[in-house]
Order: C-alpha cells, then structure tokens, then sequence
C-alpha cells in the first residue's frame, strides 16, 4: 500500500506537470492577410441587388483565374457589356422560370455563380465552347463581349446557351430518365458530332447536331431549342423533317422534357417557353 | 516488488517522455518577418510604385519569342483599382481605354487586369484572331496576369503566369513611361514599312555583328508583319527573333548577344535603311543592306557539271514581287515586259542544269502564245570565289528575237559568274528558293523556284 500510495503521488505530480508543461503557446492574433472588401462599383451594386440579394447568385465578370480553364486563351469582358449581357439573362432565363416555376424556383436550384467571360472559348477540333456548367454549381459564358441585344440571332445563341446549360443544371440536381431516352435513338450518338450537319441530324432524330454527342446534351439541346424557339418556329423545325420516325423521335424526346419539367418541377414546359418567347422579343425591341 | 517495479519504470518513461516533448522546435529564422508579412510587404511595394510614375509605364510584351513579336504597351494606374491603357497592337488599339485591374495574392504577387482591355488582345482565341494556322484557337499566346519578380534599377520586373513556370519564359519590364511615349504610340505603325525594307538600299540584306573587333555577317530573311517575327541565318544557324516597332526603330527579342553586351534596342536610319544597336567598347549590331552577299555558301557545288539535273526558275508572278529580286533584277524585268507587246509577258527564266541530252541551259518562257527562247551555255565553277560560271555557246533564235533578253541575259551569263544560294525563306509556294546573284556584285539577284 506505501509503495503504491508514493507513487500515487508521483504520478499526480506528473500529471500536472504534463498539463501545465506546454501552455504557454503563443495564442492567434488578428489575421495578417487583407480581408477588407473592394470598393463596389455602381456595376457590383447592381450586380448585388439584381442577383445577389433576389436570387442567391453571384455574377462574377472579373478575371480570377481559379475559375476559368488556363490552359485554354480567353480573356474577361469588357465592362460596358456587364450589365446588358446580365439584363439578357435576367428577363429571358431568371424572369420566365421565377413567373412559371414560382418566385423561389430559381433561387432553389440554380447555379450560384455565374462567371461571364468576353473572349470566345475555342476547341481544337474547331469548334466553339459557348457555355460550361459545373456541379450544378457554377454556369461560364463565353463570348459576352460579341453580344448585341439588338441583333435577336445573337441574343438567341446567348440565351440557348444559358438555357442549355441551366437545363444541365436542373438534371445535375435531378437527373432525367437517361436509359428511356437512350432508346430512342441509340445509333445516332457520334463523338464527330461537329463533322455534322443539323439538317442531316434532324433527319435522324436530333434537334441539333450537338445534341448527337450524348444523351446528356441531347436533353438539354432538345430542350433549349424548344424553349429559344416560338411554338410556330418549332413546328417548322418538325415540319422540315422529312424522315417521319425522326419526326416522331424527336417527339417523344420533347416529350420525355414535358413529363420531366412537370412530375420534377411541376412546371408546365410550353408555358415556359410562351414567357420566355415573350421575354426575348422585350429584350431585343426594348 | 513486482509492482514497484513496474511503476518505477513507469514513472521513469513518463518523465523522460516530458523531458523531450517540450524540445524547442523553433527554427532559426532566415528572414525577418513571415512568409505572409514578406507577401503583403509585397503586394503593397507594388500597389505603391504603380502610382509613382506620373506618366504611367510602358511594357514591350513579347509572349513567344520564338514565333511571335513584341507589343507596346502603356499603363497609367490609379488608386481606384481603374487603368487606362493603349497598345500598339493594331491601329484602332492605339488610344486610351479605362478597365479595372487588380493585385492578387496567391502563391505570389500578382498584377491582373481583371476586365477587358488592350492586352486582352494577346489572348483572343477565336479563329479570325489567330495569326498562324498553328495558333488556331491561341491568338497571340497572350497572358494578362503578371506575376510579380521585384525592381531593378526603377523597372518593375513580371512574368506572365501562364509561362513563368517555363525557365525560359523571358521577363516583362514595365519602364517609366513619359507623356511623349502616349503621343508618339501611334507612330510605331511608321516604322513597319522600314522593318519590312525595300531594296532600293541593296540586293542584299543582313545582319552585321561587331563585337570590337570581328565581324560577323548573316541574312536577314524577310519579315512576317502578322506575327512580327523575322529570322537571321547563316550557312550553319537560323535564329527566329520577334520584333516590337517604336517611333524610332525597333526592339528585338532575344536579345542579340555581343561580348557580355546584350544589345536589344535598334535605331533606324533613313539614308540607307539600316537599323543599328550601338553597345560600349565598339560592340554593335545593324541590320543593313549591301550589294555584296553577307553570306556565301557552298550550294553551288550541287550545280557543278557533272552533277544531277537541277532545274531553278523565276516564276512571275508569284515572285515577281519577292524582296530578294534587286531593283536592278525588277527593272530589266519590266523593261523586257514592255517590250513585248501588250498581251504577252515574261512568265517564266528557268536554268536547267546538267540535262542529259542538252547540258545547261537557259530558258525564257512567255505568257500570251509567244515561243520559248533558249540559251544554251557551258559551266565551270570558281572554288575560290563560290561561283559558277555560265558561258555562251548558242541560241536557239536569232540575234534579233533575243535582242530583248538580251541585258538580263548578261547579268546571267557574266564573266564573274553567280553566287548561287538556297534561301532559309519561302515564297507563296513550299518550293525551296535559290537565289541567283551576279558575282560581280553590281545589284543583281534574282529569286527562283527550286523545281
């Protein structure tokens, strides 16, 4: 018992030792890295009060290199061309899904950061990348700096760009029956996609010729052509088709959209292409 | 005593366990401050000296200096995060345009210009932008975030980031720019035609190294204003430099090595068309033009007699324009032009060497029905001199058909004999191209076809 009662005590001793031996780190002081906002401009300020705070979405239009590809030769937009290529997203893309999908749509689901960038995004097989979305998280336009709100062709290409990624946004957070829609035109999928015509694309069953790249971009081209386009133009697209089971096929396809937007989203897709129809011809006459 | 034991130990490997965990692990610090206060020192060392120039700075950027040139830049920076900025990349690039920069702390300090400005330019990928086929989708290699390196002797030293990791990747200085460097940008586009030369000044053009003493001679091949690039050559090296225009003459990139001088800045001269750098101790380098070939190589060996058939011809017009034709070469052209009649002209001076049947011989072809005109002639070559000579031994016409050949003819078949020389340069064709020049060195040179 002595012995164990000594070296109860020692032991104590030692454990105290052993807690009070290293305290006396040195405790954090303030950071020494520069965290003070930038001054915003008028343009941060718009930018803010239009995405930020509405929507939840950031818009970045300056450089940073952390989230563009450096490998490839782009360059950020010219500032005068900010706002109106923002303007142009916001009544086309944000205005018709807010009024179709409800107020919160698409602040729910959306992309959080929108990164604009003004040079053209080109690929080595000579075609031109107009538009990336990422996790669900991030959408990247290109191009920015050759937009014209004036010019409807231009601002179509812009906003097929943005609905076709924001379409890939929407499938990132629930995906589409991929296996249903790989049926119904399964041969047609070519990595060449580029070495093809539209016209001929259409004949086979694709609204695009890039929708030929994968089921994936199927979708969102079948789609965003749908939405870009009046119900009077679509009906020309289907009626120029000579083929009838590549008629039919693309029907099915829009179909497979219609039923996606309403049991996912419980949105109706032809109203939202009637708001989006008239939300273009506002950007462009106005 | 089992026990005592086992907590004797335990005790001892305790206490030797705390003796060592409070080892000072501290290391000698090789710096003063932190890595992160030497990183803000830095980032606000930059902040600061970009808003001491009054006038702004001045950058020749050079992204590839093994394919492309260099552009000028200018940049005035303010406290609000704004640039103004102007580039001699093309004529409408030349005035002010405000955009937003930014210095950033990464790995290392940076200077970015964060919105759309002149530099931008560089880095333009799409299609119509690119100056080469090869720089399809790359425009001008350009890079609009500069990694800063410090000052020395009040420049301010970057890199671009996209190349900084490549140890070869050449440094971009920004050097106080002065209000005269803003008014005169647009000058810079004058200076073009001189860097593209004209040959009134010499048959010849090339580069002259003088380091004190010696001298050291090459071409200086024709100039690509697309890519502002150029090359110097001689019979063993071919060195590719970009070039930059400044009101006064040019900036090359690399710089031409002379002694331990490193010359990069040439001034051009009017009176002859040469454009020079001047170092110390009588070190230069000019490119200038002469009427004597500044290299001679041994190519007219392969058209000695006894060797293969080889065929050079000029061929109009896809050399009818070609630099390497001497004025005096144009001029008997045209005179031979204007004596044909209106809907004939000369299409093509073809020299056959070493046919099977005929030997050498010279051919004048013609556009517009007229009959070709031969001459025929023997060769023998000059070791000494590198020359081949070409002597009459018959026409195939009489004296009065080819009287009109007959002055470009001479210079052709002089008694000096002619420097023949493959070319380091082509000419709308892939064709190899050879140049003949009268030895004599009187001012003809004429430029053919390898066929």
């Amino acid at each position: 018992m002595k012995i164990i009662n000594k070296y109860k005590k020692i032991a104590v001793f030692v454990g105290v030792l052993a807690l009070a031996s290293c305290a006396q780190e040195e405790q954090p002081k303030e950071s020494q890295l520069d965290y003070n906002q930038p001054l915003k401009t008028e343009l941060d300020k718009w930018i803010d009060s239009n995405y930020l705070v509405p929507y939840n979405i950031n818009a970045q239009y300056k450089w940073n290199q952390n989230t563009v590809d450096n490998t490839r030769f782009l360059f950020p937009p010219t500032l005068d061309k900010v706002k109106p290529a923002l303007e142009i997203v916001q009544q086309i893309w944000l205005k018709s899904y807010a009024t179709i999908g409800g107020a919160d749509f698409v602040k729910k689901i959306a992309p959080r950061e929108i990164v604009l960038v003004g040079g053209v995004n080109s690929n080595s097989n000579g075609t031109r990348t107009l538009g990336i979305a990422e996790g669900g998280q991030r959408i990247t336009l290109f191009e920015v700096d050759n937009l014209n709100r004036k010019n409807r062709a231009i601002v179509a290409e812009f906003i097929h760009t943005i609905q076709h990624e924001y379409i890939h946004i929407l499938n990132q957070t629930k995906p589409f029956d991929e296996q249903g829609w790989g049926k119904i035109t399964p041969s047609g999928y070519t990595a060449t996609w580029h070495l093809e015509t539209t016209a001929a694309s259409r004949e086979l069953g694709f609204i695009t010729n890039y929708a030929r790249s994968n089921v994936v971009e199927d979708f969102a081209e079948t789609a965003s052509i749908i939405l870009i386009s009046t119900k009077a133009e679509y009906a020309a697209i289907l009626a120029s088709i000579s083929s009838a089971k590549a008629r039919a096929d693309i029907q099915k396809k829009e179909a497979i959209v219609v039923k996606y937007f309403k049991e996912t989203f419980n949105m109706d897709f032809y109203a939202l292409r009637d708001e989006a129809e008239k939300n273009t011809t506002n950007v462009v006459n106005n | 005593m089992k026990i005592k034991y086992i907590f004797r130990y335990l005790v001892v490997a305790s206490l030797m366990l705390h003796f060592t965990a409070c080892t000072d692990t501290e290391v000698e610090q090789k710096f003063d401050k932190t890595p992160t206060e030497r990183l803000n020192a830095q980032k606000s060392e930059l902040q600061e000296v970009l808003l001491t120039s009054p006038d702004g700075w001045k950058a020749v950027y050079f992204t590839d200096n093994k394919q492309l040139g260099g552009f000028t830049h200018l940049f005035k920076f303010t406290a609000d995060g704004k640039v103004e900025m102007a580039s001699d990349f093309n004529t409408t690039s030349t005035p002010k345009f405000t955009s937003d920069y930014d210095i950033q702390l990464g790995s290392t300090v940076s200077l970015v210009f964060t919105t759309k400005n002149r530099i931008h330019l560089l880095s333009d990928s799409s299609p119509a932008a690119a100056p080469t086929a090869a720089l399809r989708g790359k425009g001008y290699l350009g890079d609009f975030q500069f990694l800063y390196y410090g000052q020395d002797n009040g420049q301010l030293i970057f890199k671009a980031n996209r190349t900084a990791g490549d140890s070869n990747s050449s440094e971009i200085r920004f050097v106080k720019a002065t209000s005269q460097d803003w008014d005169d940008l647009s000058k810079n586009f004058l200076m073009i035609p001189n860097v593209i030369g004209s040959n009134v000044f010499g048959a010849n053009r090339g580069l002259e190294i003088i380091d004190g003493t010696t001298k050291k001679t090459y071409d200086f091949n024709p100039y690509t204003t697309i890519t502002r690039f150029g090359s110097y050559t001689d019979i063993t090296s071919n060195n590719g430099i970009g070039i930059g225009y400044s009101p006064n003459g040019i900036v090359i990139s690399p710089a031409i090595k002379v002694g331990d001088q490193m010359l990069s800045n040439f001034i051009f001269n009017s009176a002859d068309g040469s454009f020079t750098a001047t170092g110390t101790n009588g070190a230069s380098a000019s490119i200038k033009y002469s009427n004597t070939p500044f290299v001679i190589s041994d190519d007219y060996k392969n058209f000695a007699p006894g060797q293969p058939q080889r065929v050079v011809g000029y061929i109009a017009p896809n050399l009818t324009a070609a630099q390497s034709n001497s004025v005096l070469c144009r001029n008997l052209i045209d005179k031979i032009n204007a004596g044909l009649p209106a809907t004939q002209s000369l299409a093509r001076v073809q020299v056959v060497f070493n046919n099977a049947v005929n030997g050498t011989y010279i051919q004048y072809l013609f556009n517009g029905g007229k009959a070709t005109i031969t001459h025929f002639v023997t060769t023998e070559v000059n070791e000494a001199n590198k020359t081949i000579i070409l002597t009459d031994d018959g026409w195939t016409h009489n004296a009065a058909t080819i009287a009109i050949l007959k002055d470009l003819d001479a210079q052709l078949t002089n008694p000096e004999g002619l420097y023949i020389k493959k070319e380091a340069f082509t000419i709308v064709a892939s064709n190899k191209i050879y140049t003949l020049a009268n030895a004599s060195n009187n001012g003809f040179r004429i430029t053919t076809y390898q066929l």
